[in-house]
């Protein structure tokens, strides 16, 4: 529309009078409709004849003045001296305890589990030690009272770190995978760890080609995380091996220092040895042998995804000639500096998780040649 | 002759509607409409004139019974009264407002 169009000129005041007319009339038309649709909703919302109330149905909802009781009428505190019986353990609780109870009693609140898996724990631990089984049931009771839980933990961390159930199933550790090693980390997690001071030496072996290890300053426990455990360092996982075993005992995979100890026989003494070239061998060249350990870590955590083997490699087969062909190893053979001895420590290697994808280098001649 | 009247007498309207048009989408636009309504609602409020409509509604709401009143039922029972009720007062401010813009904003 031009401007020109609206000029005054070209119309008349009675023109303009009526479009001004004509625009009240839209508006006041507006506000009419508005009222309209009002009014309609609230007919059909039931609330336009409100205000025509009989008396008697106004009196039902007076404002109530009393004390005690609110404006309504209700009392707000009715529920306090109530007892709720549980539907679970069909107990009879008092009404402010019921919400908590209910909780540790399906199972589902933030501590259920945690007090359930303490409480299995440490009935495993306890049922062969323990003929008392009145104590334990008094505490399995009363598992949401504070003192109680204080006395259930102490109770775990008295069992007896050389009970038959806990060597047993170091034992197995040696000769299987990780069946066994959950079970146990699960049983000693709790307790967050291992006294190694009453410990033998072939537990301790086991128990650092598993787990982390590391000494908490605190506690003088071992930690009973994986080798990898992002709570400790190598540097420490090493420490520990060798104030444990001895200064040339150091067990650590990664590591390329000498590593003597005896205790083991050699059957799988290619198998080790190839293991050994395996682990020692690293993209870089042989100058680097001793301090290398961070680029053997690397090449650790790389070499389980560049070698999908198909031939898997088993602990207890030495056939690893088929591997030969892989001549990165030959290569790398040079990088690690290990001596006939550590074939031991490589059988402890072995039963490590990782350990299978490895292929298997050739034998004890190329060995020969490094040393 | 009869015929030129006609035809002046259609195109004024015809530019009577298009500067209609123009003007109610100026007033739109420059949210003097909103404002005009906003005054004439209050004011409507304030002389009573809606309480008046409301009682109308009632009745109307009465004689076709609560359950089966439509929208429409109210408004052509309740627009035509409606209109009539404006007092003359808010007629003429609002009036004189719409003038007053349309003098502004037609040049």
């Amino acid at each position: 529309m031009k401007m020109e169009d609206m000029s005054l000129s070209g119309l008349d005041n009675t023109k303009l009078e009526a479009l001004a007319h004509d625009v009240y009339s839209d508006l006041v038309e507006d506000a009419c409709l508005g009222l309209c649709f009002e009014v309609h909703r609230a007919v059909k919302q039931g609330y336009f004849f409100l205000d025509e109330t009989d008396q008697e149905s106004m009196k039902d909802f007076e404002i109530v003045d009393q004390p005690g009781v609110d404006i309504f009428g209700q009392v707000y505190n009715q529920w306090k001296n109530k007892e709720c019986v549980c539907p679970n353990c069909s107990r009879s609780i008092a009404a402010s305890r019921f919400a908590p109870h209910l909780e540790k009693c399906l199972g589902m609140g933030r501590n259920s589990s945690r007090i359930a898996n303490r409480r299995i724990a440490s009935s495993n631990n306890t049922s062969k030690s323990e003929s008392d089984q009145e104590d334990n049931d008094d505490i399995n009771d009363n598992d949401w009272s504070y003192g109680s839980e204080k006395k259930a933990k102490k109770r775990k961390s008295e069992k007896n770190p050389n009970s038959p159930r806990r060597s047993k199933s170091l034992k197995h550790k040696n000769g299987e995978l990780s069946s066994n090693v959950n079970p146990d980390l699960y049983k000693y997690n709790y307790s967050s760890g291992i006294s190694y001071e009453t410990l033998g030496p072939e537990d301790l072996r086991s128990i650092l080609t598993t787990q982390c290890g590391v000494v908490s300053e605190h506690t003088k426990k071992m930690c009973t995380r994986s080798q990898r455990c992002p709570q400790h360092t190598d540097e420490q996982r090493r420490a520990v091996r060798v104030f444990l075993l001895g200064p040339s005992a150091s067990m650590l995979p990664d590591s390329e220092t000498m590593l003597e100890n005896d205790g083991y026989d050699a059957p799988d003494g290619q198998l080790i040895m190839s293991r050994l070239q395996w682990d020692g061998s690293s993209d870089i060249s042989p100058s680097d042998s001793a301090s290398s350990k961070a680029s053997t870590n690397n090449s650790e955590s790389k070499r389980p995804k560049k070698k999908k083997n198909p031939s898997t490699l088993t602990l207890t087969t030495t056939g690893g000639g088929g591997e030969r062909d892989k001549g990165q190893e030959r290569e790398r053979v040079v990088g690690s500096g290990s001596g006939s001895s550590s074939s031991q420590n490589a059988l402890g290697l072995s039963s490590r998780k990782k350990r299978p994808k490895l292929p298997v280098p050739p034998g004890p001649s190329i060995y020969d040649d490094l040393n | 002759m009869f015929n030129r009247f006609q035809f002046l007498f259609q195109t004024n309207t015809s530019r009577e509607k298009q500067m209609r048009a123009a003007i109610n989408q100026k007033l739109i636009e420059m949210g003097e409409r909103e404002r005009l309504k906003e005054l004439l609602r209050a004011k409507l409020i304030e002389c009573g004139w809606r309480d008046q409509l409301k009682a109308l509604c009632k009745e109307v709401i009465k004689e076709k019974g609560i359950e089966n009143v439509t929208v429409e039922d109210l408004v052509a029972g309740v627009t035509p009264k409606g209109r009539a009720l404006v007092p003359d007062s808010v007629k003429k401010e609002l009036l004189q407002r719409i003038r007053a813009f349309l003098a502004q904003h037609s040049t």
